[in-house]
């Protein structure tokens, strides 16, 4: 098993990726954004904008830490559930001023539209994180917070419309344990993506991608978050992930059908797509 | 619609279907779809158990196709699943022999079987990813299955379209049975194009509201190459019932004549408010008329032309006559 460029055995290979995300947890989105300029936001907002969720989904965010992604799907489904009742209320235009009342009623209390994510992730630190930008930020209706691992989730079979696990699945040992499990816990037509750190084939580009991910990243690491070594870890984490192509035959190996990739910065991210038929 | 009944014509994807962009990505897989009783919505499970069970349903393959046949076609409880599909696009892996009676369906036909769902949920919703999640939810699937389509509905319009031209072809082919077989009147030209665009356009009235929007997306430059396509697939497809009754056309100017025909009148209907239509039936008849017309005007001008030169001819031989230049000396 590897560990960035390390050898090390599976139970060990867990622990200290437990510790390194135990150890950045606080300084989590600062980081992100330092090391991407920024960019991992629009990368988010991609993967949210294509996963284009209508009011009623049902979310299950893995290795979803800190939230990005969880409060990305809240906006989203509460802007196309304004929309939804704004042309709702277009049609109604000659409502007796009773009927307007109750549909105020009814619908002032549904801005989401019943949709929910589950925010899972196996530290607790980064769970943590995750609660507290949530207070802070205002998001409390639609989203639940569960410690648990990827390999073996903690939830019933054929529950939820979509499964995302964004930067996580790196981070997980058993990637073909971690499929099946998304495969296991998705409704039929329930779609899986996946936003990942990938291959870069272009080779000056995957040269300056190489300068700048293991000259510049752990010196960021050193003195934003203090603790250079985590953030080796990620940068070698990342060359030792299976490309592309790889990973999409993993994901259709688990069973999900239509499976696609897009390269997202000629590749330095991909966003896989696949759906349980 | 796409669907046919077991024992009838194997089943084929419908010709218009393939021309739709944005097909599956690299092999196609097929799902197993389990139909039992009464059992409305099919299960969907993993490759590897649907790899398992294809391998024994090939194993039955041994017994009599007659009798398993028979035994396959009597299962389904007669007009309640239009769903399923007695042979995927591989005859090899359906189950045709014994007691399973597990088929195999293709991505395509999945995506088919949501579209056409979805187009329930159009009036409501418009041609757009709601309605497609909309109708994914009706089979039982998630509302996440509309991801597959692009956001903008183009996929489900273009379904629209080609069952319509499809419904269509069913329609006249039907016709042409009859007057083969003696039972009806052969039309007349006019009468049997003004009869089929009105039939086409008929298939769009309990859409009519949302169709301005599907008109405005066909355009999209995206999506011209399979609109034109299907569009012109449509016209050639009336011409050829038409018969041949050659009206002094040749092929391009007939699609072309018939094209704009069916183009007008389409947009009329869209801001058509009169009582069953009348006003854009009465415009669909003036204009194909005015088709009838312009081939006989056609025709006339060149028999014309061919008069006028005669009797050109005519008169420099006259003159040659009474000028005595005709007499030999």
């Amino acid at each position: 098993m590897h560990f960035g460029f390390q050898t090390v055995t599976e139970e060990e290979r867990r622990e200290k990726i437990y510790q390194v995300f135990e150890n950045v947890a606080k300084k989590y989105d600062v980081m992100n954004d330092s090391m991407t300029l920024g960019i991992h936001r629009v990368w988010k907002d991609i993967l949210v904008h294509k996963m284009n969720p209508c009011p009623g989904t049902l979310l299950l965010d893995v290795a979803g830490g800190t939230g990005d992604i969880a409060f990305r799907f809240i906006n989203y489904v509460r802007s196309v559930r304004q929309r939804q009742l704004q042309r709702k209320l277009k049609h109604h235009q000659n409502l007796s001023w009773q009927e307007i009342f109750e549909s105020y009623q009814k619908d002032e209390f549904n801005s989401l539209g019943d949709s929910q994510v589950v925010v899972c992730d196996i530290n607790r630190e980064m769970l943590k994180v995750g609660k507290q930008k949530a207070e802070h930020l205002g998001y409390s209706e639609g989203l639940s917070w569960v410690l648990g691992n990827a390999e073996e989730l903690p939830f019933d079979d054929d529950k939820f419309d979509v499964y995302t696990i964004a930067f996580g699945i790196r981070n997980v040992t058993r990637i073909d344990l971690a499929l099946q499990e998304a495969y296991r816990v998705l409704k039929p037509g329930g779609r899986f993506l996946c936003l990942e750190f990938s291959h870069v084939s272009n080779p000056l580009l995957s040269r300056l991608y190489d300068l700048y991910s293991f000259q510049v990243i752990p010196v960021l690491g050193e003195v934003i978050a203090g603790d250079w070594r985590s953030y080796q870890y990620l940068v070698e984490s990342i060359r030792q992930f299976p490309p592309q192509e790889e990973l999409k035959v993993m994901i259709e190996d688990a069973g999900f059908f239509k499976v696609d990739y897009e390269n997202l910065n000629f590749g330095i991210v991909a966003i896989h797509s696949g759906f349980k038929l | 619609m796409a669907t046919r009944w077991p024992g009838a014509t194997p089943y084929s994807p419908i010709p218009a279907a393939k021309n739709l962009p944005g097909g599956g990505t690299g092999q196609e897989r097929e799902r197993k779809v389990v139909s039992k009783g009464n059992q409305q919505y099919p299960p969907l499970r993993a490759l590897q158990a649907s790899a398992v069970l294809r391998r024994a349903s090939d194993e039955h393959k041994k017994e009599p196709l007659a009798s398993s046949s028979q035994q396959h076609f009597d299962s389904p409880p007669a007009g309640h699943q239009p769903e399923q599909k007695p042979q995927g696009p591989h005859p090899s892996y359906t189950g045709q022999g014994g007691q399973e009676s597990e088929d195999y369906e293709s991505e395509e036909q999945l995506q088919h079987r949501i579209l056409t769902a979805a187009l329930e949920f159009v009036p409501e919703h418009g041609w757009t990813a709601e309605a497609i999640a909309e109708g994914a939810k009706t089979l039982g699937l998630s509302v996440a299955a509309a991801g597959m389509f692009r956001s903008d509905g183009s996929e489900l319009i273009l379904h629209f379209v080609s069952e319509c031209n499809s419904k269509l072809s069913e329609l006249l082919q039907k016709e042409q049975k009859l007057v083969q077989l003696g039972e009806a009147e052969k039309k007349p030209i006019d009468e049997f194009l003004r009869d089929a665009v009105e039939a086409r356009l008929r298939m769009l009235i309990p859409y009519i509201e949302k169709w301005p929007q599907a008109l405005s997306i066909l355009l999209l430059p995206r999506n011209i190459p399979s609109s034109l396509n299907l569009l012109t697939s449509m016209i050639d497809d009336i011409w050829h019932y038409a018969g041949d009754q050659s009206t002094d056309f040749n092929w391009y100017t007939r699609r072309a004549v018939l094209t704009g025909i069916y183009n007008t009148t389409e947009l009329v209907m869209m801001q058509d408010s009169s009582p069953g239509f009348e006003d854009t039936w009465r415009f669909l008849g003036n204009r194909v008329a005015d088709a009838m017309a312009m081939s006989s005007t056609a025709s006339q001008v060149q028999s014309t032309g061919e008069a006028v030169v005669q009797g050109l001819m005519g008169a420099a031989v006259t003159i040659k006559n009474l000028a005595g230049l005709n007499q030999r000396r």
